[in-house]
């Protein structure tokens, strides 16, 4: 299925029907009919999207999206390809299957998600993988994977899965964080790792670190190896010194358990 | 003094989040103005003696003089025509004007914010990760033997925070007053409040969080790295010693003020000392508290919540309450341009918010109420003046604590008050959606 | 208009009335109960259905300063339990602690028409009311925490008794209060002022007063009895949760001496076992007692599984839980009269102790041989929320469903109680007895929890359904004061209720001694604080007797 924006919406457009479960057996015309929320217009998608049935259960969509929020929310299954910028909220509580978006994406990239895979080639904003306010769980599973930089409070309180940052990261990448992996291929905002119980953050920058965490050892971790070989397969650019190089490892947040682990490029 | 000047005696100032309640209003014997405001300080004294009842128009249209129910028909004629209302101030008005504001955005599905998310937004969302331990000012002025203050400057923003509530007072645990109290100061540089402190930690900008978190580490006997000193330049030597004070003390308090919710870190500084004053009731009685601004931002915060659930940042355009600080908070909401249509109430947005937002503000239609013109109210489609509260409407407000007030107002106004205004709009606006009151006879 | 109704055919319940599932009409004018209506007055045919006075709760948090802090606290846990708006019926929000349009109608639409927040500290009255003001349909009032009133302290200490009930009737005149409510009478001055230390024995001293808990209670008790309070002292026991507390419980109905006393949430205080093991159910021994002694009653405070929110004025107990969940926590202190303590909860079958709870709530029920004097609460939300009434009715109704549910709990816990053993079923009567008939007669509110002439037209009708719970979830008619707030499943109207507040006779010269206190001990001015007539919209003076 095929979407391309005809009409910019002119305040956020709410399109969590843009999901492979809501559009598997149903007819361009049902498609075309579904609710769009546009600020507190009920619309159609047709509204906004022309929309072509090209017999693929993979769901494109052309255009300025970074207004429209919500797209693949609860997704389980199949994939979906935007071609161009996304607004907020992108796979929110997404459990699995496929979003890929070749521009920049919003704040709440993945919010929530227990399976799947997100990959944004662009820049995405604050809280990729994270979970709501008052809330300590963020992403129990699935993996987000974000070429370009992302801004504050990557991962809080994750507890699963892998979060992948090809440029740099914001403030508190990995705030809160129960368990899991966050590997940033540039540099760490300030205070990775606030409050953290467990779980992994991997930088090939060096960083300043909370007073919290203390240094063990330098050393040259194999699952790093596998990781990052993984990553490769995912399209980035490792440096070989990356993939062979030893790594500072930290201990933190002793607030907390100290079970959680900064890694850190050393030579 | 004339004799027929009338006295208001345990008025209620509402410039800070003080809301002192002791004051004694002299109103002049035309009922005009106040000649005289005793026990306030030199805020609430201009704030008193300063208000005089302007001869604004009621009401402007496009910048044109307008009736008052010509300007409630525009009003809600623009709310109605717009997909992405956004209702935002507040802090400064009675708690019967924000029900009637979070009442209209109910009945818009529209979005209410308050200045909260502009000033302790970030306090409130730290609470939400991680709770607080609070008390009423009064447990504080009775039994508070240690006494801090965080990135705040009380003795010129609340004058008199230090004489009713927090350092000075005598009481029956502390027969001796500031005597009998340890007063503690943390800031980025020396100020009048300071001043009197017995201890003042003057850290390096932007290092608050790492310093809590070293504090944190030390009352909980945790492992922590000495660069913390070189970092915030404070020794460990003297933060060992404030926090064995910090542990031994019998009721302790920590305020805070927008010198640590603003800056970088925001929300996880507030949290960081939120959790250290939890951290210390394993070892003694510690409580913090925000030191609000403005007269009734408390209470902005109560009627959100007890209305809708959430505090501040509220949408309702799926026709229920949503909350999402940095999503439908006021300053994002018109940063990245997304309302169609803005109503200010007591605040001023085209004065201090980004360039971008306030650049968005000029190409929608914006309503405001005010006592005043604002920057704001310049570029109104419709712009009320409405009477001030506290001086002349009664009603409801909430201390920086939460405690609520009753006004005693001084003198009447030519104005409406806000309630009136926004009522009128409300009412307005449910004609014109056929929003009714369902009351049928009954079926046979 | 006329506002005459007519209910025929319903099976009706009025227990205050003798009525035990009698077809029977019920008539309604001007928002009370009559003998008869012209015969052109609209009329509900009831064929089928079940006609009760609408249900009180004697006790439950559901306005004021700590209920909203709890709703600000937890975003997380309300956003997937919305409820949307409804013509004019305003949005909100659920969870455990919804908001307050939401509590109303959620309220009415399980057919309960009066609803009293238990715990409210005076200071915080005027916060209190605003909310209730927004709590739409049902009537309801608050209970004002006397029991570390440091002015009252100081009073009771120099044995200055008489002075002692005067400041408790200004108190409750001032704050616009309903009863008084005790909890954990004494414990706050250790929490604020002595490390976050508590009180365990009601004859230890409290620190910094000549004082014990028993004194507190005792004059409470007392006080309430001889200003001819509806409602009597209303008590939350010391040692709240602690194993082996029961004994405490005991001994604070003795104190009463015969005279009248309404314990809360009974079922956190019968526990046995020693201080910081497992507990075990003594509610045979509880039970034993209340049955023996006819000026008690209580309220059972069910534990329900699922999400809770601890929410007390005890804030030395949600300290201590704090500390065994490590959840986020809240402390608000109310100078010189409350404490106050918050934390999200959940209680899980397969939890030992949460199991345990369950049962001893349900044996409480079950075991009572006065249904007049163990009436239903879950002490909203510390033991669940009261959208779990349903449930809770339908396991006294149905002693297979009973077995099935424990079943799944905690096999450990439900066989050291005598749940298993309890074949009664609860009859329709007895629902109408606990969830309507008796907190009102407790409450003193005569006109409430009846059908009878003179009432108020406060009534529910229900479907006639086997299935208890699906039963009491939706109620098809909700008339409150004789006005629809449901009908045929489908809300009708928007209206508020009555705030129901007491007015006892007072010696002003009191207020000559309290003016003192309050330059000392307050920061708000002696007369900001007393609460105007005119601040309540709709009210109504529940009399008092007077002093014999």
């Amino acid at each position: 299925m095929k979407l391309s924006l005809h009409t910019l919406p002119t305040v956020p457009l709410e399109a969590e029907v843009i999901c492979p479960d809501k559009f598997i057996g149903n007819s361009l015309d049902a498609i075309s009919a579904m609710t769009v929320m546009h600020g507190n217009q009920a619309c159609s998608l047709a509204d906004f999207f022309t929309l072509t049935d090209d017999g693929l259960e993979t769901i494109e969509v052309d255009g300025d999206l970074s207004k429209v929020k919500l797209i693949g929310s609860e997704m389980t299954q199949g994939k979906i390809i935007i071609k161009g910028s996304v607004g907020a909220h992108l796979g929110a509580l997404m459990t699995g299957g496929e979003i890929l978006v070749t521009g920049n994406a919003e704040d709440w990239v993945g919010r929530e998600i227990s399976g799947g895979r997100i990959v944004i080639k662009g820049d995405a904003g604050h809280l990729v993988g994270s979970g709501v306010r008052g809330s300590d769980t963020g992403i129990q599973g699935g993996e987000i994977i974000i070429h370009g930089n992302a801004k504050n409070e990557v991962g809080n309180g994750m507890r699963r899965g892998l979060i992948v940052i090809g440029g740099n990261s914001g403030d508190f990448t990995g705030v809160n964080m129960k368990a899991g992996t966050i590997m940033v291929l540039g540099q760490l905002g300030q205070r990775p790792g606030a409050s953290m119980v467990r779980g992994t953050i991997f930088s090939t920058q060096s960083a300043q670190l909370l007073p919290t965490f203390t240094y063990n050892t330098t050393y040259k971790p194999t699952f790093l190896k596998r990781y990052l070989i993984y990553i490769k397969k995912l399209g980035f650019t490792i440096d070989d010194a990356y993939l062979n190089g030893k790594y500072q490892s930290w201990s933190g947040d002793s607030l907390e358990l100290n079970k959680g682990e900064i890694l850190l490029f050393a030579e | 003094m004339s004799g027929s000047s009338k006295v208001i005696e345990n008025a209620i100032c509402t410039f800070c989040g003080c809301v002192c309640d002791d004051i004694e209003l002299t109103v002049d014997s035309g009922g005009k103005y106040i000649t005289q405001a005793k026990n306030a300080c030199v805020l609430g004294k201009s704030w008193f003696l300063e208000h005089k009842v302007e001869d604004f128009p009621v009401a402007l249209i496009d910048g044109k003089e307008a009736s008052l129910e010509e300007a409630v028909e525009a009003a809600a004629q623009v709310f109605v025509n717009a997909k992405f209302p956004t209702i935002y101030g507040l802090s400064d008005t009675t708690c019967e004007a924000q029900k009637e504001a979070v009442a209209i955005a109910d009945y818009l599905n529209g979005n209410i914010d308050t200045t909260t998310s502009v000033c302790h937004g970030p306090t409130g969302m730290a609470f939400q990760g991680v709770g607080e331990s609070t008390a009423s000012l009064g447990e504080i002025k009775n039994r508070a033997d240690f006494v801090m203050y965080w990135g705040g400057n009380p003795a010129e923003a609340h004058p008199r925070h230090f004489e009713r509530y927090a350092v000075n007072p005598k009481s029956h645990w502390l027969p001796n007053g500031k005597e009998d109290r340890t007063i503690a100061m943390v800031d980025i540089r020396p100020t009048q409040s300071s001043m009197i402190a017995d201890i003042f930690l003057q850290i390096k900008p932007g290092s608050d969080f790492e310093l809590l978190w070293a504090m944190r580490a030390l009352v909980k006997g945790r492992a922590f790295d000495r660069s913390v000193e070189e970092r915030t330049g404070i020794s460990l030597d003297r933060l060992e010693a404030l926090v064995q004070q910090m542990k031994d003390c019998q009721f302790g308090v920590l305020f805070f003020g927008m010198g640590l919710t603003m800056t970088r870190g925001r929300h996880f500084n507030a949290g960081a000392l939120l959790q250290l004053v939890t951290d210390l009731n394993d070892f003694t009685h510690f409580v913090s508290l925000p030191t609000r601004g403005h007269g009734n931002v408390t209470g902005a915060d109560n009627v959100v919540s007890w209305q809708t659930g959430y505090p501040f940042g509220v949408n309702f355009n799926r026709g229920y309450p949503r909350f999402n600080p940095g999503e439908f908070t006021t300053a994002d909401v018109l940063g990245r341009g997304e309302a169609d249509a803005l109503c200010v109430i007591a605040s001023d947005p085209g004065s201090n918010f980004s360039a971008k937002a306030i650049e968005h503000i000029k190409s929608i239609p914006v309503i405001t109420l005010d006592p005043k013109p604002t920057v704001t109210s310049q570029h109104a489609k419709v712009a009320f003046t409405t009477a001030t509260y506290g001086i002349n409407v009664p009603g409801t407000v909430y201390r920086m604590d939460n405690v609520p007030l009753s006004l005693r107002p001084a003198f009447d106004s030519p104005f409406p008050s806000d309630e009136m205004v926004l009522r009128a709009i409300k009412e307005r606006i449910c004609e014109l959606r056929g929003i009714t009151s369902n009351h049928k006879p009954v079926a046979a | 208009m006329s506002s005459a109704i007519r209910i025929k055919n319903g099976k009706v319940y009025d227990p205050l009335n003798g009525i035990d599932g009698e077809i029977k009409e019920i008539c309604v004018q001007d928002g009370k109960i009559v003998d008869s209506v012209p015969d052109d007055s609209p009329c509900i045919d009831a064929h089928g259905m079940v006609v009760l006075p609408g249900g009180v709760d004697i006790h439950c948090h559901i306005a004021g300063h700590k209920v909203n802090l709890a709703r600000k606290f937890m975003p997380e846990n309300k956003r997937h339990d919305v409820s949307p708006r409804v013509n004019e019926l305003r949005s909100g929000t659920g969870g455990s602690v919804p908001s307050t349009f939401t509590t109303g109608y959620r309220y009415a639409t399980l057919g309960y028409t009066t609803a009293m927040e238990a715990a409210v500290p005076p200071l915080g009255a005027r916060h209190t009311i605003e909310e209730l003001h927004d709590t739409p349909v049902i009537d309801k009032g608050f209970y004002i925490l006397l029991a570390n009133n440091v002015c009252l302290n100081q009073l009771l200490e120099k044995g200055r008794m008489e002075e002692f009930r005067e400041a408790v009737a200004w108190w409750l005149n001032a704050a616009k209060g309903y009863g008084v409510k005790l909890v954990n009478p004494g414990g706050d001055e250790p929490w604020k002022g002595h490390k976050n230390s508590n009180v365990h024995d009601l004859d230890e001293q409290i620190r910094g007063f000549d004082l014990t808990p028993r004194k507190i209670i005792k004059a409470l008790i007392d006080a309430t009895n001889d200003l001819g309070l509806p409602h009597p002292a209303h008590i939350h026991c010391n040692n709240l949760g602690h194993s082996g507390n029961y004994t405490t419980t005991i001994e604070t109905m003795k104190t009463a001496e015969g005279r009248r006393v309404h314990i809360t949430h009974i079922q956190f205080h019968s526990y046995g076992g020693e201080v910081g093991k497992n507990p075990t159910s003594k509610a045979k021994e509880i039970s034993d007692f209340i049955n023996n002694n006819p000026n008690v009653s209580a309220d059972v405070g069910q534990v329900m599984f699922g999400e809770a929110t601890i929410m007390t004025g005890d804030a030395p107990l949600t300290w201590q839980l704090r500390n065994m969940t490590n959840k986020k926590w809240i402390n608000a202190d109310t100078e010189c009269e409350s404490g106050c303590g918050i934390l999200p909860f959940s209680y899980q079958e397969h939890i030992y102790t949460h199991a345990l709870q369950w049962a001893i709530g349900l044996e409480l029920f079950l075991m009572a041989k006065d249904p007049w004097r163990m009436v239903l609460s879950t002490d909203h939300p510390n033991g669940g929320s009261f959208m779990n009434y349903p449930k809770l009715i339908r396991l006294l109704m149905d002693k297979q469903f009973r077995k099935e549910q424990a079943a799944l709990a905690n096999q450990k816990a439900i066989n050291s109680t005598s749940l298993l053993d309890l074949e009664r079923e609860m009859s329709m009567y007895e629902i109408a007895i606990i969830s309507r008939a008796a907190p009102a007669k407790l409450l003193g509110l005569t006109h409430k929890g009846h059908l009878g002439v003179g009432g108020d037209a406060d009534i529910t009708i229900y479907d006639d359904q086997e299935d208890k719970e699906a039963m009491f979830n939706a109620a098809r008619y909700v008339i409150k004061s004789g006005k629809f707030f449901i009908k045929d499943y489908e809300f009708c109207s928007d209206f508020q209720g009555r705030i129901l507040h007491v007015e006892p006779e007072y010696d002003h010269a009191i207020t000559q001694k309290l003016r003192p206190f309050f330059e000392d001990y307050y920061t708000i001015q002696f007369d900001n604080y007393p609460i105007a007539d005119s601040y309540i919209h709709d009210g109504e003076v529940v009399p008092t007797k007077s002093l014999s």
